[in-house]
């Protein structure tokens, strides 16, 4: 019940707030975009539009996760909205997970949302488009996921900017960080290997959810991948909440 | 009862480069408040009221002594069921409506809806339910304050400066909640640095100074320490009367048939009384002259 109260409050919070609005119509300007490049594709046009698509709303719902996740649990901090939460008989543990899980609603509203629209413009092209396409989505939730608990980590004890900076970063990051294993391998010091494999097995790895190219060039992703790279999300999102209410129960306000 | 104990309760903040320095916002405070209690937590800005209350409600850890609400830890959620709190200038979620707010509250608190009604006309905010609070004014704000702290019908409530931001009929509708709260047998702890407010409703007051509580007695006691001087007014007295209480008395005014003589001492004036009421004269008022709590506690700072 206390856990609903703080994901109802964070997702109306957040839905009203503009930069969330902004967001998703940034999205729908940037797949409406694909309207422009249509005759420069030269019969490629259905793969392009696909990976303009996803890249947009993968592009979009990054972007809320970062700016909305990191101001999320420092904004309580500043305007000091979070005394009279914790004042009430709510655990800091539930604060966290509650404010995760508003924010991750609101992101899966988000999406479905643009998904929508993505799927709106490829009838509107008469571009064929089936199920398959929602499996990158499925990934990008998990994705999302991460990113979601990288920025409220981040916010227990930076500020909002240095928040979405880290996260941006490590979101940054965790796309190469296969480059970072072909390096461990390649280092000739074994001290160098160690640090490299280290941070490859600390640092998510976020490369693992874009699938987007795949699905879109109709390669077939195993099912045991699929299986994996969810159960991978789910296991990093927990730590880094963990981490978060570690942090979080410590702190004084 | 005891509902709440402080022992030695202290509390240091990390300051400077590094947090290197120690900066002692509140040191040794003992204090016990008793049931049904109006207990005013007086001070000058930055005399540590604010951590007391952080201290109170389990925001920030003691660094020394022990501190303990209905004769438990205040990071018990259980014993948060019991406390209301306002905060000083309270701000909420811009763009929650104040019932989305309240609702927010009151599922928080396991209570039913039909009491955030009930609230909205006690602090006369039924008009503005359905208006995103980032509208509001700094009043409407502290309204919508007092009704978060009293939706759980807590037991004890904290107020932390809760005349700030309003205007007279704004304080005289908080003073009227307050003294209410006392019929209905609650506590009231609440910090001010506005001595009137505290003047007219607090059981006892508490005077904290620099971290430091530097009186702690009933209103009426602090105040009976502290005549300051007494005024005697007098009607129809003789000249040579009123030339002789003029050697006594350290000021004397005059108006149509009336003298005020002004005395320090009780005796002095039961000499005035007793001089008038010989040679016939009137008595019209016996007035004492207290230091306002405020000279009172300006007294310490100084």
């Amino acid at each position: 019940m206390r856990i609903k109260a703080i994901i109802f409050n964070t997702f109306i919070e957040s839905i009203r707030d503009k930069i969330l609005i902004i967001l998703i119509i940034l999205g729908f300007l940037l797949m409406a975009s694909s309207k422009i490049i249509q005759p420069l594709a030269l019969g490629e046009e259905s793969k392009i539009i696909k990976d303009l698509g996803l890249s947009a709303i993968n592009l979009i719902t990054v972007l809320i996760a970062i700016f909305v996740g990191g101001r999320l649990i420092y904004k309580e901090v500043e305007k000091r909205t979070i005394y009279i939460v914790l004042a009430k008989p709510i655990k800091r543990w539930e604060f966290i997970l509650g404010k995760y899980c508003g924010l991750f609603l609101v992101l899966f509203v988000s999406l479905l949302i643009l998904a929508i629209g993505f799927f709106l413009v490829l009838l509107l092209m008469n571009i064929s488009a089936d199920f398959t396409l929602l499996l990158p989505l499925l990934f990008l939730l998990f994705e999302l996921s991460i990113i979601t608990a990288l920025a409220i980590f981040f916010s227990t004890f930076v500020t909002p900017i240095g928040a979405s900076i880290f996260t941006f970063i490590l979101y940054f990051i965790g796309h190469l960080t296969r480059d970072l294993k072909a390096f461990a391998v390649m280092a000739k010091s074994p001290i160098i290997k160690v640090i490299a494999d280290f941070f490859y097995y600390i640092l998510p790895n976020l490369a693992n959810f874009n699938i987007k190219g795949m699905v879109v060039h109709n390669v077939i992703i195993p099912p045991p991948l699929i299986f994996f790279t969810i159960l991978y999300g789910i296991f990093y999102t927990a730590g880094l909440l963990f981490f978060s209410m570690l942090v979080f129960q410590r702190k004084d306000f | 009862m005891v509902v709440i104990k402080a022992e030695n309760l202290t509390r240091d903040y990390k300051v400077g480069f590094g947090g290197l320095r120690r900066l002692r916002a509140l040191d040794s405070l003992n204090l016990e408040i008793e049931k049904g209690e109006i207990f005013g937590f007086l001070g000058p800005n930055g005399s540590g009221k604010t951590t007391t209350i952080k201290l109170l409600l389990g925001l920030i850890k003691p660094t020394a002594g022990r501190i303990t609400v209905f004769g438990r830890s205040p990071a018990d959620t259980a014993i948060k069921k019991k406390i209301g709190y306002l905060p000083e200038s309270p701000y909420f979620y811009d763009y929650l409506t104040a019932y989305e707010f309240l609702y927010f509250c009151a599922q928080v608190f396991g209570i039913k809806e039909d009491r955030i009604d009930q609230l909205l006309k006690l602090v006369d905010m039924e008009e503005a339910r359905n208006v995103q609070m980032r509208n509001f004014s700094r009043g409407m704000l502290q309204r919508i304050g007092v009704a978060q702290a009293l939706l759980g019908e807590p037991e004890l409530v904290i107020f932390d400066e809760p005349m700030g931001g309003l205007d007279p009929i704004g304080r005289k509708e908080v003073r009227d909640i307050i003294l209410n709260l006392r019929k209905e047998g609650k506590t009231v702890f609440f910090s001010s640095h506005i001595l009137s407010d505290a003047e007219m409703i607090c059981d006892r007051v508490g005077i904290l100074v620099k971290g430091k509580l530097v009186k702690i007695g009933k209103t009426t006691q602090i105040l009976s320490e502290e005549i300051e001087s007494i005024e005697v007014t007098v009607r129809n007295i003789p000249e040579a009367i009123k030339e002789e209480l003029r050697k006594i008395a350290v000021g004397v005014l005059e108006s149509d048939n009336k003298v005020m003589f002004i005395v320090q001492k009780e005796e002095e004036r039961d000499q005035i009384i007793k001089s008038v009421a010989n040679s016939a004269g009137e008595i019209v008022s016996v007035i004492p002259r207290r230091k306002t709590l405020e000279e009172y506690f300006m007294s310490f700072v100084r």
